[in-house]
């Protein structure tokens, strides 16, 4: 029995090499991007752990957040501004979030985790790389202080996988599936 | 002699400017650091607390200190990246227009909404649209951030206070693209100036306004007068020296002696002052010409050709010059204004140090000559220069002494880019009513709208502008509270809503304690309190209320008010300062006069002293009456200028009794002094020109009389020296 485990443990594939620049290649230049993910929230204000499947829309333009069970939501961030449309399509502004820095804030980098955008991340994070996962701890005195550590796991091929958010009064495991991405094509290489 | 000899024998002949040039390393060293401060209007503080205590805390409210706002609508999204990343890299931190306030303060304003609006925000359909909308935002990651402020004001009451606000007069600000940024602290200019750049080249899409910008103009005009003024000057008064003494080793003395000046005159300052104004340092370039001045009067004393008489005249001459120098400078120490008082401080400093710098080469000054001049000049008596003097002061009587007022733009450099954007700026505080605002005092146990009444009735305030318009009735305000009742049975079915959701919230049933009607004062304390102004304080033991002025009153600030806006403020605590170093002049004269009659002995030869100072007086009211100009407190200052240097002319040609030397030596300095603040024509910053051209005036008109005209006392011209000594 032992024999086997060990067997099964040593026939696992090893987790990926995570890099800055393995990141930046695998995920920089999104065009568009569309995932399911699941999305576990638990806390302080959930009577219980909530799961939610969610549609991810994302272009560097606007992001979708759709929830599709147990309740339909639809969030929709379009630069600063944040708006979310009901069961009934009716659509409710939560107004420009230009006057609101933490707002934004939060925002900005939904936008760039979901994207996988480092440089996006790095403005307010401490980034540490390390097997199959990133690790993200918010600069001091930044507005997303909210957030205790942000963890991104990745697949074999550098693809997102999952990640986990913790705050001090929630913790937020996403998972992603079915991850279909349009990059564009790499700058050509210059003339010898 | 062996070269270790000869090397020896050089260093003991320069030993003494080997300890000025360790000295002047050390006093480097020591001021390397020296801190620099951009904005010369910033630092001025009213000298009456209320006043002062007013405008200061209405400034901290209203923030427009240590932060910058930029309207960036019209960018594109690259553009917005672009200035996004050179202002975090400028260490710009972006913060709320609106600080936000806590939720009781906040929800204390409820009864400003109307009692309709508060049945519709606690119906069930508004509750259940709220639950929903909730859950959509919980569902988002970081979403907690917004149920725990849904946890504090669950049913939505602050932001409908605050959008009901923000249509009101100034009270909430919000202007939808407005940003605020954190200033970086300490300034860096080059990545500020950067920032300053590239909003610049992104106008007129993009509008910004902050004290910072303003500072970095200051910084870069200061920067630019410094090299070029003192280049300018010092090349032109090097050239000026060669020309009169034939001598290179007093070039290098006067050079050395600049710098031993500069740093002393600095090190003075920074004895008294944390900072230093950087135009004061600009300022520095014209020691050269003091310091020229200095060299010419103390050489040449031990010559014996000319016999003890002329020594003795010669004397008469340093002291009256260096005495009227430092009475000047004294003058303006004791002015009001920072920048002034600096100003004065390194003036002295640097007299001295370079005083106290020719100490070891005294022995060298002894024996210079200077090449002298045929010059014409016109003898009058006494009674002449009297009736001169006489005849200017009756034309400044009948010309009227110009009126003497200060603005901040005289104060400080502004370029027109700077100026379009605080128009910008002036139209959007004028829709709020804020360009021009006023603290107004109340009676005891008066409301403020009766404190504001007799300025209403004078058309002085608008009432239809002022906040308290929006202040509801008593009984509008009865209803609001009677809706309110219904709170904590609102609350309880919104928790009812959110646990359908999965969520699980414990708001507070219980509204604020502090809810309940409000009137004017506690309306404007608590408007203050969670929106960028100030309408309402207590100063001094007496309450104010703050209004803005009517466009056809700008400007005009009724009796017993007090202006709280930056640019009546400081125009009003400049002319101030303009009127008090007026006065200081005048005693700073009184105090010469009396010097000289000391050390002239002679009624005639003082009033030929100050005569070319009538004939300026009486050019500068002329000239200020035909262009309708005012005086201003640089003005004020460059004749306190005037007559430290350009007295001295006057005042050494009559006491060495018009000889060549004397004549010479004053065609020398005043030449220097007109090269050296002539060339602050050139400068960018207004302080510096306005300086330049009042200090040129001035001296060209003394310099002028002291050659052409002499003074012809009896038995005075047999003491005269020999006429052409060689140079």
């Amino acid at each position: 029995m032992i024999a086997a485990v060990l067997a099964l443990a040593l026939a696992a594939p090893d987790a990926p090499a995570v890099t800055a620049d393995g990141l930046r290649a695998r995920h920089g230049g999104v065009r568009r991007l569309t995932a399911d993910v699941v999305q576990v929230k638990e806390g302080k204000y959930w009577a219980r752990p909530f799961e939610s499947r969610v549609a991810l829309r994302y272009t560097p333009e606007r992001v979708e957040w759709e929830t599709l069970a147990p309740v339909r939501a639809l969030a929709v961030i379009q630069g600063d501004a944040l708006w979310l449309v009901g069961p009934d399509g009716a659509r409710r502004d939560l107004g420009p979030a230009a006057g609101d820095p933490k707002l934004a804030a939060i925002l900005r980098f939904v936008r760039a985790l979901l994207a996988v955008d480092l440089d996006g991340i790095e403005r307010d994070f401490v980034l540490r790389y390390g097997p199959g996962e990133v690790t993200a701890t918010p600069r001091p005195g930044s507005d997303l202080g909210l957030f205790r550590a942000v963890r991104l796991r990745f697949g074999p091929d550098l693809e997102i996988a999952s990640v986990e958010l913790e705050t001090a009064d929630e913790k937020t495991r996403l998972r992603f599936e079915r991850v279909q991405r349009e990059q564009r094509a790499p700058a050509p290489a210059p003339a010898p | 002699m062996t070269a270790a000899a000869w090397a020896w024998s050089a260093l003991r002949r320069a030993r003494g400017t080997l300890a000025v040039l360790a000295g002047v390393a050390a006093l480097a060293f020591a001021l390397r650091d020296t801190r620099l401060e951009q904005d010369p209007v910033r630092s001025l503080t009213h000298p009456d607390p209320v006043r002062a205590a007013l405008f200061d805390r209405y400034q901290q409210r209203s923030r427009f200190q240590d932060r910058i706002y930029v309207e960036d609508a019209g960018l594109t999204p690259d553009e917005r990246a672009r200035l996004d990343a050179a202002l975090a890299a400028a260490g710009y931190a972006p913060m709320p227009l609106l600080e936000r306030p806590a939720p009781d303060v906040v929800l204390s304003l409820a009864p400003l909404l109307p009692a309709a609006d508060l049945e519709r925000l606690l119906s069930d359909e508004r509750l259940g649209a709220r639950a929903r909308e909730a859950a959509g935002l919980a569902m988002l990651p970081g979403g907690d951030a917004y149920l725990a402020e849904l946890e504090r004001d669950p049913l939505g009451l602050g932001p409908a206070v605050l959008e009901r606000l923000s249509g009101s007069s100034g009270g909430g600000g919000g202007a939808g693209t407005t940003r605020a940024y954190r200033s970086p602290l300490p300034l860096r200019y080059d990545s500020v100036g950067a920032v300053y750049d590239l909003l610049v080249s992104l106008t007129p899409r993009v509008y910004f306004i902050g004290n910072d910008f303003f500072s970095v103009e200051n910084y870069r005009a200061a920067n630019h007068d410094i090299v070029l003024c003192s280049i300018l000057s010092l090349v032109f008064n090097l050239a000026l020296f060669y020309v009169f003494t034939g001598r290179w080793s007093l070039l290098g003395l006067l050079l050395l002696g600049t710098v031993v000046s500069g740093l002393t005159g600095l090190g003075a300052v920074r004895a008294f002052h944390g900072e230093v104004f950087a135009v004061v340092l600009a300022y520095t370039s014209t020691f050269v010409g003091f310091n020229n001045e200095s060299l010419v009067h103390l050489a040449g004393l031990r010559r014996g050709a000319a016999g003890p008489g002329h020594r003795r005249r010669a004397l008469l001459g340093v002291w009256s010059a260096i005495g009227t120098t430092v009475i000047g400078f004294l003058v303006l120490l004791l002015g009001r204004s920072p920048m002034v008082r600096q100003m004065a401080i390194a003036s002295l400093g640097g007299m001295f140090g370079f005083l106290l710098f020719l100490v070891p080469y005294r022995a060298l000054l002894g024996g210079i000559r200077f090449r002298s001049f045929r010059i014409p000049e016109l003898p009058v008596r006494g009674r002449t220069v009297a009736i001169l003097c006489a005849a200017c002061a009756a034309g400044l009587a009948a010309v009227g002494v110009p009126r003497l007022a200060t603005h901040i733009d005289e104060f400080r450099f502004q370029s027109p880019v700077l100026d379009a954007q605080l128009a910008h700026f002036s139209t959007r505080l004028d829709a709020y009513g804020l360009d021009d605002v006023i603290a107004v005092p109340a009676a005891p146990a008066t409301a403020a709208e009766d404190a504001l009444a007799p300025l209403v009735a004078a058309g002085t305030v608008d009432a239809a502008r002022h906040p308290l318009a929006r202040l509801p009735s008593r009984e509008a305000q009865a209803e609001s509270l009677r809706a309110l009742g219904g709170y904590g049975a609102a609350v309880d079915r919104f928790r009812a809503h959110l646990e359908a959701t999965g969520l699980r919230l414990a708001p507070a049933r219980d509204l604020p304690a502090a809810i309940g009607p409000l009137d004017g004062w506690t309306y404007l304390d608590r408007l203050g309190a969670v929106g960028p102004v100030r309408w309402s304080d207590d100063v001094g033991g007496r309450r104010w209320v703050m209004a803005g002025l009517t466009k056809a009153a700008a400007g005009r600030v009724p009796e017993g008010a007090v202006s709280v806006s930056p640019r009546p403020h400081y125009d009003a605590l400049l002319t101030s300062f303009s009127r008090e170093l007026g006065w200081l002049f005048l005693a700073g004269l009184a105090l010469m006069a009396v010097y000289l009659v000391y050390l002239q002995r002679s009624a005639a030869r003082v009033l030929y002293v100050f005569a070319p100072l009538f004939l300026s007086a009486l050019a500068f009211a002329v000239y200020a009456r035909l262009a309708g100009g005012s005086i201003h407190i640089v003005h004020v200052m460059g004749f306190s200028l005037v007559i430290a240097l350009a007295l001295d002319y006057s005042a050494v040609v009559v006491s060495g009794e018009h000889g060549p030397v004397e004549r010479a030596k004053v065609l020398l300095t005043g030449l220097s002094t007109l090269g050296t603040f002539g060339v602050l024509l050139l400068a960018r910053h207004p302080v510096l020109r306005a300086l330049g051209a009042t200090v040129t005036i001035g001296c060209a008109a003394s310099l002028a009389f002291a050659l052409l005209v002499s003074l012809r006392e009896d038995g005075a011209r047999s003491a005269r020296g020999v006429e052409g000594e060689p140079p």
